[in-house]
This record gives structure tokens, C-alpha cells and sequence, in this order.
């Protein structure tokens, strides 16, 4: 497992690389002076100039590209160029809370209920509720998040004033108010994933089911709930455990449009200012950052099918 | 008339005071003119009143006015006590919550740099201008300056500074402050006032008055340090350019800046217990920041926030029909340029920009994208409520799509095929839309390219001016395409800077020493007879050379909830909330 970890963090080393270059070739696609974002449109040359002197703006791209890598290191990207005198880091980790709070509230929605219905599915496989969860599933997952936000938003929050509508979470406010204010956003991302992850466990505990192990220890006596804990869930889990595991990378960064709808003040939302204010540090620290949860996430899912499996172990080098 | 009541007021003025109120006696200039203008140039309300009396009745009653609407319109744009002083009658204490625009352009708090409504919005909050806001809409003695006069020709204005007005630290406000002041807008340029004033306009040896001497008369200076002019926020003397609120929040306004939220504009502010006005009668309030406008209206439909900045017709039916919503609507200028770049391209034939301008369907306009609820525009920045506009200077520009192909085929072209440049803004891709459809059938071939707006002002509006030519202040601008201007009394800053050889926001390039001749006459003209004469003139240069369109002026819409009152609005983005109480 020792020697798995060591090379996925290797690897995750040799990705970032790849994608700091990505970010740097494409910040010097665009056509705007960073130095005249700073010093404002309508600032004298003499200032522009001297902020660009003092950024390093007309340094050689090897040495802005050396210090793009010191900074993803250190995790100091300096200063924001669209928020005069705020450090990168001062906009990004505030907004990685808040991207952790509704990704982790919407997942604990979400995965009981997807897992039940998709282990539900499968024990029922080809009724007519199993059918009823498929179907279902394949309407919600095609719904993109934003849109059922919007529906929500108008039916739950501003027709029947359930929950709020908006979803700017007061300051000091307690887990529970904080929940009451995330239960929107959340519930969209649930119909979204529901699908996606029910049909998922449904295929994975099928197969599972249908396994010469599962026959085998149904054969030896054991229950229903004996073979389904023991083999089953064991082994029609892990695909669920994986897809999981990369899509928390995408709520994190992914979700602009249900943010931009709720006005929350999550990561997407700031990687999206970034990019259209053309804030380049502020948008690399975005996007490594997302990246870094990427990798995160990923190699937890994998550990945590290895632990799951032993024969994943042999395969990750065990 | 009371002749003697009146000669006793002909006696105590100038000759630029004396001129207005022999128009309004001679019924030359209605009431409501009379009040605007006198206003401007510093005459007192008891002093109009008065002269009104002496006067008689008049034809009209002086209302602002504003547009209808399903919900509780309220006829000025204010409500309550409004006006300067805090104070209002409502319960005190509490937070009140105002959506506003998040803001595009990447200046953070700047007060001199500072271009979106937002922004806008935010620093007026703490910082204040010499000239403030009326009860009708119309600037007034609400802010630093608790008076103001002209000298004979005009072009050395008075102010005389608010005693009791401190900065946060307790020390006064002083003529050296605004002397400061000026200087940073004159160099920056991004106020209007490039032309109107140079470095050292301001006297300041007497503290408490500021004089300012400016490049050639102006009969309108007022309206430019006025809230009108966003960018003209008095700051401290040592108020260094690039200062940022967040980073000195220490302005003269109701409320200081306790904490401010750079990527979302969330601003949070406390009661200033020094403002000169007095004690607010809430405790704090709270400027969020939207992204998109239409989720603030949903938030101010379910309630999240109390207040709405700015909210747009189509997509605001929901708060136009709510009984518990009250509309603002106060007095608006704000409109679309659609400009077209005189210097470079394929637009430098003014044949082939009228041709464009013939085609435009401006009722459909109006109609589809403001439901009624804006003034159709006829190619110049001149609203018609001004006192100066001239309606028989030129004729209404009506679609005429055999007179655009006549005008195209004058100029020798076929067919244009082009791109317009907007922001992601409101209605602007929608009129972008239209216009494409419109100009489609006189052999305009447009492609509409829509960016968010702080790429687009950088990169198609005004990318930055030539090193080499002061006729391109924005070299390299996209030949055509549409920017939006908010509210202003007078058009100033739509002539001098939009339109004006080397203007600081000229995407046209559009130099024309007429226009610039006219806009000296009308700048320099202290008189109501000068400035109409001018007026005239520029209204007939810019609609046969159409250096942009303009289609129309829509009305401003904000409001509130009505458990709210005492909050004033201006077309321009502010929410004036020292006289707001909520509950």
C-alpha cells in the first residue's frame, strides 16, 4: 500500500507539472496587460510602467515560469490583480470552505439515498421498481444542476419560503442555519447525482450478485444480509467508490452556474471571476487548487478500494 | 408678479443667477426648469421659492416623475425623509441588506478608477461628493458643499465646505482635501473632468472654502462634482491614487467600511457616529454583491435582501406586480451608445454609418426589450426633459430601409459584413440581437461577439489610447459595437468624454472640431439661451455624422421592500441609505 501512495504521489507531482504549464501557455493567450489591469484603464503610463517593473511582468518566461512553480510550491501566488492589496490565498481558502461545506452536505444527501436506491434496483432488477429508479435516475441526471436550481430556488424558496432562496449563509451562523441555507443547492445536486450514482451501484451490485462468490455463499447457508454485507456490497461498492471519488473534484470546481444562481461564494464562482476579470493568479491558484482535490479525492477512492478488495491491492502493486 | 419682491431678488445676485431668473420671469423657462437650474448654480430653495412666489403660479408642478408599474411607484426617487441628514422617523437600530451589481472592472474599491455601479455603490457609501442628491432627483446642498456660486463668466466656482464634516480619524474635511482631490481626477482622467479643470485648480487657503478655477466657464461645474460625476468622491488630502477604501477605509459619509469581501463585493459597514448628519437611524447595513442580475431579484422576491440596487423590466415582472415591492424610478439619462469607430475600419464613411442608423427599429426596441418603459432616442445623448434640448433641431429618425440602401449605395459599398462588440450587460445582447436583424435587410451581414464586461471594456471598448495621435484616445476600438452610460443631469460627461477630440471614453475616435467648437459654447454658456443655442447645433452635428446611435434612454428601476423607508436611489447606482429605517 506503501509503495501504491508513494507512486500515485509521484504521479499527482508529474500531473501538476503538466498542468502548470497548461495554466502559464494559456494566461499569455490572452491579449490584456496584467500591468494595466493593476494600475486601472485610465492610469498614466509612468505607473503602469512601474507596476509592471515591480511584478516582474517584463521578465523572460522562463523566469515568470519559475516563479508560477515556486508559487503552486509555496502556495503563495502573491497578490490578486482584480482585488488591489488581497493575497490570492486570502480569496481562494475562504472559498474552499464554502465549496467543502455544500460538496460534503450535498454528498451526505445524496449517497445513502443513491447507494439504497441503487442496491434497491438491483435486488429488484427488471420490476417495475426497478424500472421506476432507473428511469428516474436517467431523468435527473440529465437535468443539469443549475436548471433544478432554479426550479427549486423559485418552488422551495420564493413561492413557499421553506428554505432560503439565496444561499449567503449569515456570518457566525450555527451548523444547523448553515444547513437550512445549503439545503437548496444541495437538493439540486442531488437530483443530478442521484441518477448518476444509482445506476452505478445498480449495475455494480448486479454483477455482484450474479458472481460464482455470491452464489457460493449463498450455497454455504449464510442470510440474504450475511451474503449481501460480507460479498456483496464489498465488491458492487467500488464503482461507486471511484466515480465518487472524481466527481467531488468537479463539485468543488464545477458547479459556477448553481453558484452563480444561489449567489454563493464557492470555488467555482471565484475560478469563474477569475477567469473573466482575466485575474491570472488568482486563476492558476483556482485551478491547482482544484487539481490538488482532484488528486486528493482520487487517491483516497483508490485506497479505499484497495481496502476494500484485496485483489485491487495485488493489482496497485502490493 | 411681485415687482417688488422680485426686483429685491435681481438686486442681491450675479449676472449668471440674474440671467435665469429674468427667463423664468419672462415664463422662457417653466418651474421645474427654473428650480433644475437654479439648483446648479447654487441658488438656495427658500431664494427660489421666493422667486417663484414673486412670480406667480406656474404652468407645471415640478415632479420628477416616473414611469408607472404594477407595484407602489413612488413619484420622486426617494421616500421618506431622504435628503442628507440622517434621522429619519421610522424605528432605529437593525441591518439592512441591499443587492447590489458585483461589479466587473477589476479597480477594487478606487474611487478614481472605479467604472461599474457597483463599485459605485459601495464607496458613496463612506465617502461623499461636494454636491449631493435632492428629494427630486436633481443634485442639491446635501453634501460636503452647504453652498456654492460662480463668479460672473463663470468659470471660478465657490464652494463653501459643510463645518462639522470630520474624517474618520476626527480631522476636518478642508478645501485642501478637495484641492487634493481635484488634482487626482484631473490627471486621471477618468472623471469627466479632463479639460474642465488642471492640476492646481483649488484654492485652499481658507479651509473651509474650496475655489475652483477651471479651464474655461462652465455653467454646469456643479453637476460634475456631484454625485453625478461618480468618480469625484472627496478623499483624504493624502489620499494617494491607487488608495483603495478596504485599505484606508476612512471616509467623511454615514457608514465605515468594516469589512469588505473582494470577490463577491460583499461590503459590510457600520454607523459612522461622527457624521456630520447625525445618527443613522439603523445601526449597519450591508451591500451584497450579484453576479447575475436576475438572482438578485430573486432574492429580493423572497425576501433575502431588503433593498435592490437595479433590476431590468423582462425578468423583473415578478417585482413590478408586487404589492409589498416599492418601485423606484428616479429621474433617468441611462442609455445604450451603439458607436461606431469614425477612424478606423470599415465605418469611417458617415454615409455608411447613417445607413445603419436608418435601419434601426427603435419602437420594437423600446417595446420588446423595456416594455414601454424607456424614451426612444434619436442618434445624440440629449434626453428631451433638459431644458436645452432642442426638438425641431432635427427630424426623429424613422426605419427607412430604402433610404439605409440609398445611403449605401451613395457611398459605394454593397454590403457590410462586420462584428458588434458588447458586454455581457442587462439587455445589451438582446439589442445587439436586433440590431443584427434590423440592419440584416439593408445588407448589413453582423456577427455579435458578447464578452464578459471587464474584458470587453478593456479590450473592444477603449483598449488605451495612441502614443502617437490624441485624436485616438481609444486606438484599436472595435469598429462598431454598444457600451452602456448611466445617469447623468446634463450630458457633460457624455459629450466631453464619449464624444469630444481625444475624450477619455471616445470608442468612436470621433473628432470633429464642430462638435468640439459647439460643446466649448455650451460649456462656456452660462445663460439658458447659450446653452440651448449649443445644444441645438450638437444635437444636428451628431445626428448627420452619427458617430454612435442611440436608440434609447430606459428607465431606471430599483426598490425596495415596503417594510423600508427613507431610501433615496439615483440612476447611477447609488442606494442613499443615512435616512433608511426598516421594520
Amino acid at each position: 500500500m506503501l509503495r501504491f501512495a508513494v507512486r500515485r504521489a509521484l504521479l499527482a507531482i508529474i500531473t501538476l507539472l503538466i498542468l502548470v504549464a497548461i495554466i502559464f501557455m494559456l494566461t499569455r493567450v490572452f491579449p490584456s496587460d496584467p500591468a494595466r489591469q493593476l494600475a486601472g484603464p485610465f492610469a498614466p503610463q509612468e505607473r503602469v510602467d512601474a507596476i509592471a517593473a515591480a511584478n516582474g511582468f517584463n521578465d523572460p518566461l522562463t523566469t515568470q515560469f519559475g516563479r508560477l512553480l515556486k508559487s503552486v510550491v509555496t502556495f503563495d501566488y502573491g497578490d490578486s490583480f482584480s482585488s488591489p492589496g488581497e493575497s490570492v490565498i486570502s480569496l481562494v481558502v475562504p472559498a474552499l470552505k464554502k465549496s467543502a461545506q455544500l460538496v460534503f452536505f450535498a454528498l451526505f444527501l445524496t449517497l445513502p439515498i443513491a447507494i439504497i436506491g441503487g442496491i434497491i434496483a438491483a435486488r429488484k432488477k427488471d420490476t417495475l421498481l426497478d424500472r421506476l429508479i432507473v428511469t428516474l435516475g436517467l431523468a435527473s441526471a440529465s437535468i443539469p444542476e443549475f436548471v433544478s436550481g432554479v426550479l427549486l430556488q423559485y418552488i422551495l424558496g420564493v413561492r413557499l419560503g421553506w428554505f432560503p432562496a439565496i444561499s449567503n449563509v449569515p456570518d457566525n451562523a450555527g451548523i444547523l442555519t448553515t444547513l437550512d441555507y445549503l439545503v437548496l443547492p444541495a437538493l439540486s445536486i442531488l437530483i443530478v447525482y442521484f441518477g448518476y450514482i444509482a445506476r452505478i451501484t445498480r449495475a455494480g451490485t448486479i454483477a455482484a450478485l450474479e458472481a460464482d462468490y455470491t452464489r457460493t455463499a449463498f450455497m454455504k447457508g449464510l442470510t440474504t444480509s450475511q451474503v449481501m454485507r460480507k460479498h456483496v456490497l464489498r465488491n458492487s461498492l467500488q464503482p461507486t467508490v471511484a466515480v465518487t471519488g472524481t466527481q467531488i473534484g468537479y463539485l468543488f470546481g464545477g458547479l459556477v452556474g448553481l453558484e452563480i444562481v444561489f449567489n454563493y461564494p464557492g470555488l467555482g464562482r471565484l475560478t469563474f471571476t477569475a477567469a473573466t476579470k482575466q485575474d491570472f493568479p488568482l486563476l492558476t491558484a483556482c485551478v491547482i487548487t482544484v487539481a490538488i482535490i482532484f488528486m486528493i479525492t482520487t487517491l483516497l477512492a483508490d485506497l479505499i478500494i484497495a481496502w476494500m478488495n484485496p485483489r485491487a491491492r495485488l493489482n496497485l502493486g502490493e | 408678479m411681485d415687482w417688488k419682491r422680485l426686483d429685491a431678488a435681481r438686486g442681491s445676485v450675479g449676472p449668471v443667477e440674474l440671467d435665469l431668473i429674468e427667463h423664468y420671469a419672462q415664463g422662457k423657462v417653466s418651474r421645474r426648469d427654473f428650480v433644475r437650474r437654479g439648483t446648479i448654480i447654487g441658488l438656495s430653495m427658500p431664494f427660489m421659492g421666493a422667486i417663484i412666489a414673486a412670480c406667480g403660479s406656474d404652468d407645471d408642478t415640478g415632479s420628477s416623475g416616473t414611469s408607472g408599474g404594477g407595484g407602489d411607484t413612488q413619484p420622486p426617487s426617494t421616500q421618506g425623509d431622504g435628503g442628507g441628514g440622517g434621522g429619519g422617523t421610522g424605528p432605529t437600530g437593525g441591518t439592512l441588506v441591499v443587492g447590489i451589481q458585483q461589479g466587473d472592472a477589476a479597480s477594487g474599491l478606487d474611487p478614481v478608477n472605479m467604472l461599474d455601479l457597483g463599485t459605485y455603490n459601495v464607496l458613496s457609501q463612506s465617502f461623499e461628493y461636494l454636491v449631493g442628491l435632492g428629494d427630486d432627483g436633481n443634485i442639491a446642498a446635501t453634501a460636503l458643499a452647504e453652498s456654492w456660486s460662480p463668479n460672473e463668466s463663470g468659470d471660478v466656482w465657490t464652494f463653501n465646505l459643510r463645518p462639522g464634516a470630520i474624517w474618520s480619524d476626527g480631522s476636518p474635511v478642508t478645501s485642501a482635501d478637495v484641492a487634493a482631490t481635484m488634482d487626482r481626477l484631473s490627471l486621471q482622467g477618468n472623471a469627466g473632468l479632463s479639460g474642465v479643470i488642471g492640476e492646481g485648480s483649488t484654492d485652499s487657503s481658507d479651509p473651509a472654502v474650496a475655489v475652483i478655477t477651471l479651464l474655461e466657464a462652465n455653467g454646469n461645474f456643479p453637476v460634475l462634482v456631484s454625485l453625478f460625476n461618480a468618480q469625484s468622491l472627496i478623499t483624504p488630502a493624502d489620499y494617494t491614487d491607487g488608495t483603495t477604501l478596504d485599505q484606508r477605509p476612512e471616509g467623511s459619509g454615514a457608514w465605515v467600511l468594516d469589512d469588505w469581501d473582494a470577490t463577491t463585493n460583499v461590503a459590510k459597514f457600520s454607523r459612522n457616529p461622527n457624521w456630520w448628519g447625525g445618527q443613522t437611524p439603523l445601526d449597519s447595513i450591508e451591500l451584497r454583491g450579484f453576479a447575475d442580475i436576475s438572482t438578485a431579484v430573486t432574492a429580493m422576491q423572497s425576501r433575502d435582501i431588503d433593498v435592490i440596487q437595479q433590476f431590468p423590466v423582462i425578468g423583473g415582472e415578478g417585482l413590478l406586480n408586487d404589492g409589498n415591492f416599492v418601485v423606484l424610478s428616479p429621474p433617468s439619462a441611462n442609455h445604450r451608445q451603439v458607436w461606431f469607430n469614425t477612424q478606423q475600419g470599415q465605418f469611417t464613411d458617415p454615409l455608411v454609418r447613417q445607413a445603419l442608423a436608418w435601419t434601426l427599429d427603435r419602437p420594437q426596441m423600446v417595446d420588446t426589450l423595456w416594455s414601454g418603459r424607456a424614451e426612444i432616442g434619436n442618434d445624440h445623448p440629449v434626453l428631451s426633459s433638459l431644458p436645452f434640448y432642442d426638438p425641431d433641431a432635427v427630424p426623429q429618425r424613422v426605419r427607412d430601409i430604402e433610404q439605409a440602401k440609398a445611403l449605401l449605395a451613395e457611398a459605394g459599398v454593397e454590403g457590410i459584413s462586420t462584428q458588434c462588440d458588447t458586454g455581457d450587460i442587462q439587455e445589451v445582447p438582446q439589442l445587439a440581437a436586433i440590431i443584427q436583424q434590423n440592419a440584416a435587410e439593408a445588407g448589413f451581414d453582423i456577427g455579435v461577439a458578447t464578452q464578459s464586461n471587464s474584458t470587453f471594456y478593456g479590450a473592444a471598448w477603449c483598449p488605451g489610447a495612441s502614443a502617437t495621435d490624441p485624436t485616438l484616445p481609444c486606438d484599436g476600438s472595435a469598429e462598431f459595437g454598444i457600451v452602456d452610460y448611466g445617469h447623468r443631469p446634463t450630458p457633460d460627461v457624455y459629450f466631453g468624454s464619449a464624444l469630444a477630440t481625444g475624450g477619455v471614453w471616445n470608442s468612436s475616435n470621433y473628432a470633429n472640431p464642430d462638435f468640439d467648437a459647439q460643446l466649448s459654447n455650451y460649456r462656456t454658456s452660462v445663460d439658458v439661451d447659450g446653452q440651448k443655442a449649443a445644444v441645438g447645433e450638437i444635437q444636428k452635428i451628431l445626428w448627420n455624422d452619427v458617430p454612435a446611435c442611440y436608440p434609447y434612454f430606459y428607465n431606471y428601476l430599483s426598490g425596495h421592500d415596503n417594510s423600508v423607508s427613507g431610501v433615496q436611489a439615483t440612476a447611477l447606482g447609488h442606494t442613499i441609505l443615512s435616512a433608511a429605517t426598516k421594520g
